[in-house]
């Protein structure tokens, strides 16, 4: 397998999707929206809208996962609900016991309003040490750290600044062209 | 009084180091709650009796007006006005059923406290952890006001008022105000006020969550003041009931009690009362004008009051059965407090279960029928109907329900036959299936109690500490 490094299959920062500290979330959905469609090309699509500080640093960033965790419904008796896989309930119990309880609660007409209230540093996650990879670090070790930590991407440095996200998607890829590439040849070999 | 309060220091320091990972600060909680003044102030107490061991050490403690039997050590503790009833421990040779081991017992199983501070709690049963089958300990553990601590090694706990922790090895967990846990094991849990849950893994998982509101009204527990709310008012209301039963030496005894039953001479048993066949009243109930058929029992801190309970009943330590009738085979678990009203009574039909910690309380007469299994808190038919189901249904659950607060998942046919099982266990532990011959149990086992009193220093620094006493055969 030729040896990649992070640097040759990261998005740049330019072309990923990305919203000022302090907008509505409604506001990263839509940029987050638009980039998936600028992908459409492509059959890996933007999961994610980066946060970005006044000075243009990455401070957080916003899945498709935090979006629909913003808009669940929200409170002290639900978090109850949801602390009971502590006691050993099975997450479909949780649901059942969530939905029971839902019922009595009036249903979310309107996303729109609700979503343009809110601010997206309420919602973001922020990056962890094990989440930052060197430009120059290798794809096996940039799969290392996807792997310990379960990351869905990773944040690309050159020196103190972030010039790129390294995609879980991409990585995968390349390890599964490079595994088929090299299919005929083990083949070949196998049939001597 | 210097070293009490050393001891009160070091016995804070214990637990809340077992518990910072949950940042639990245990000393806003206890720091008033027990004056020291009223540390030395009561005696502390021993039963004799030839059915049982009698193997109690105690060492640089405080016991004021606690209660022991059978074979326990107390190291380094202050233990007020709580009873450590050694009357079930295993005994040398027993075998131990764990899962698919059967496990010997190498010797008499021992209760063992240390650096920790009880106040009116009760500690019975033996421990159901197969690791430390010789050793029911308690180590760095406070439990407060009629808390529970039934067959459950603990080791760095917090327990609120009210609570009980059943057949379950616990470490550096708080359970909170009249919350009840069987689960086998826990560690590192904060367990909410009000919550009841019962797990065996892999085959059931019960658990009630109280409306926090509405259990303020019965039990409040709030850091810098003592317990407040129902179940407090109604026991110091009945407090001065006991006062008698533990001043006078030679109290007189209840008439009419047939031989086969047996009354603690530490109850208070109030006129028309009537005690049947195979009745067992611990120490420290409380009945009034009341009937408590062939086989009934009253356990620890019980009341039974203006009520008739047919026969074979369980009325598990704590709880309160007021202006109700009851039918055969009913059980009512821990803590749970059952109050009528004269005008309008409550009726429990036959072979009901009440869960441990269930709060009945009515002003319109209600009827649970009989078979009928019911949680959480009831105070109308409208309560009832979401906080009950009949037995048998719930036997036929094999995957989850979810009914108001309540939360069930497994096997409902095993949370069944476990309960019944164990019902079984307890009335025969207790002598209600007695014959005359066969099936002796603690109603017979525990008549003719002798008992003596021990005395602390009365002053100097070691004012309410207990000499090392070494009590065996």
């Amino acid at each position: 397998m030729k040896k990649y490094l992070v640097k040759d299959i990261m998005v740049p920062i330019s072309e990923y999707a990305t919203v000022s500290e302090g907008a509505s979330l409604y506001e990263a959905v839509v940029e987050l929206e638009k980039a998936q469609e600028a992908y459409q090309q492509s059959q890996y699509s933007h999961r994610a809208v980066l946060v970005l500080n006044k000075e243009g640093q990455v401070i957080g960033k916003i899945s498709q996962m935090d979006f629909l965790y913003a808009i669940e419904p929200k409170d002290a008796s639900l978090d109850k609900i949801r602390e009971n896989q502590r006691f050993g309930f099975t997450r479909k119990a949780v649901a059942l016991q969530q939905e029971e309880y839902l019922k009595s609660s009036p249903p979310i007409t309107d996303v729109y309003s609700m979503v343009s209230n809110m601010n997206v540093n309420d919602y973001m996650q922020k990056p962890t040490e094990g989440e930052y990879v060197d430009e120059n670090a290798s794809l096996e070790m940039a799969r290392h750290q996807l792997t310990a930590g379960s990351n869905l991407s990773l944040l690309v440095t050159r020196g103190e600044g972030i010039v790129g996200i390294l995609r879980l998607s991409d990585v995968f890829a390349a390890f599964f062209h490079a595994m088929k590439k090299s299919e005929p040849q083990r083949k070949k070999e196998a049939g001597k | 009084m210097k070293e009490l309060e050393k001891l009160f220091d070091r016995i804070i320091q214990r637990v809340n180091i077992n518990l910072r990972e949950l940042e639990f600060d245990v000393h806003p909680m206890v720091g008033n709650l027990v004056p020291r003044g009223q540390m030395t102030k009561f005696y502390a107490f021993y039963g004799i009796t030839p059915n049982h061991p009698l193997n109690l050490v105690f060492r640089y403690s405080n016991l004021a007006g606690s209660y022991f039997l059978g074979s326990c050590r107390v190291t380094n503790s202050l233990l007020y006005k709580s009873d450590i009833r050694g009357d079930e421990l295993k005994k040398k040779g027993d075998i131990f059923q764990y899962q698919d081991f059967n496990i010997p017992v190498s010797e008499d199983e021992e209760i063992r406290i240390y650096d920790s501070f009880l106040i009116k709690t009760l500690v019975h049963n033996f421990s159901h952890d197969p690791e430390t089958l010789e050793r029911f300990f308690i180590r760095d553990t406070i439990s407060t006001h009629y808390a529970n601590i039934h067959g459950a090694p603990s080791d760095g706990c917090f327990l609120g008022p009210f609570a009980t922790v059943d057949l379950t090895t616990m470490r550096d967990c708080v359970i909170g105000a009249y919350a009840y846990v069987q689960a086998g094991e826990i560690s590192h849990l904060n367990v909410d006020p009000g919550t009841v849950w019962v797990r065996q893994p892999g085959v059931f998982n019960f658990m009630y969550r109280y409306p926090r509101e509405q259990l303020n009204n019965y039990i409040y527990f709030a850091p810098g003041s003592p317990p407040q709310g129902v179940f407090m008012d109604f026991v110091e209301d009945r407090k001065e009931a006991f006062q008698r039963v533990f001043d006078v030496v030679n109290i007189e005894t209840h008439s009419a009690v047939p031989d086969s039953a047996s009354l603690d001479r530490f109850a208070v048993i109030k006129p028309k009362t009537k005690i049947g066949e195979n009745v067992l009243v611990a120490q420290r109930a409380f009945l009034q004008n009341s009937t408590l058929g062939k086989g009934a029992n009253a356990q620890e801190h019980c009341y039974i009051i203006n009520s008739h309970l047919r026969g074979n009943n369980v009325t598990a330590h704590g709880a309160k059965i007021i202006d109700a009738d009851m039918g055969n085979d009913v059980f009512v678990g821990f803590n749970s407090f059952l109050r009528g009203r004269p005008e309008a009574r409550l009726t429990i039909g036959k072979d009901c279960v009440v869960m441990p910690h269930t709060i009945i309380d009515i002003r319109k007469p209600l009827a649970v029928p009989p078979g009928t299994l019911v949680w959480g808190l009831v105070r109308n038919s409208e309560e009832l109907k979401e906080n009950s189901i009949p037995l048998n249904a719930f036997s036929k659950i094999d995957s989850r329900i979810c009914k108001g607060n309540m939360l069930f998942e497994g096997n409902g046919g095993s949370f069944v036959s476990g309960f019944k099982e164990r019902i079984h266990h307890i009335l025969e532990a207790n002598g209600a299936f007695f014959d005359g011959k066969t099936n002796r149990g603690h109603a017979q086992r525990n008549q003719n109690l002798s008992f003596n009193t021990l005395q602390p220093y009365p002053e100097g620094n070691k004012e309410g500490l207990y000499p090392t006493i070494i009590i065996q055969p």
